[in-house]
């Protein structure tokens, strides 16, 4: 029983802890005209 | 211009440089930016846009018209110009893979019209696909 909580522990760790990439905007770069 | 920026929803940061007309937005890591309305707010603060560019991840989908696009949210995706580098993406369609990629989504029509047409929708021209 405390083994089976032991490894499910361990899944949800490695859910949250590693890193995954995440889809999103990450920069936005703008070249305008007429800025004073 | 910057003031006008940083109150949009999901800007994070906004830089400025007048020497060589470019400003950088940097998002929330958590928020939701939309390019069009910072096309919008540019123009309201009396600033022409030559061009925005904007590296994003996302996974690649076929929306219903076939067309090849990069989605990033379940409400937000941008629909791929067609090209070499676009191309290269078909295989990912469908696929969980995400993608990292730089691209141009707007530029300024060449000629007399010079207001952008806020009611077409933004177009993403792939400029580079980059290796995570």
């Amino acid at each position: 029983m405390n083994r089976k909580h032991l490894a499910l522990l361990l899944l949800a760790g490695c859910v949250f802890v590693v890193p995954k990439l995440e889809a999103q905007i990450k920069h936005i770069e703008m070249r305008v005209e007429g800025m004073t | 211009m910057k003031q006008h920026l940083q109150r949009q929803s999901g800007v994070a940061n906004v830089e400025v440089s007048l020497i060589d007309g470019k400003v950088n937005v940097t998002p929330k890591e958590d928020g939701q930016i939309e390019p069009a309305q910072l096309l919008k707010a540019t123009y309201d603060s009396g600033v022409t846009v030559a061009e925005l560019d904007m590296t994003a991840s996302g996974t690649i989908v076929k929306d219903t018209s076939g067309n090849l696009s990069l989605q990033i949210k379940p409400n937000q995706s941008f629909v791929i110009s067609p090209s070499e580098l676009s191309k290269g993406l078909e295989p990912l369609v469908g696929l969980a893979t995400v993608v990292t990629v730089r691209g141009q989504l707007y530029k300024k029509p060449v000629g007399k019209q010079k207001k952008a047409d806020n009611s077409a929708p933004l177009k993403l021209l792939i400029l580079e696909v980059k290796k995570e």
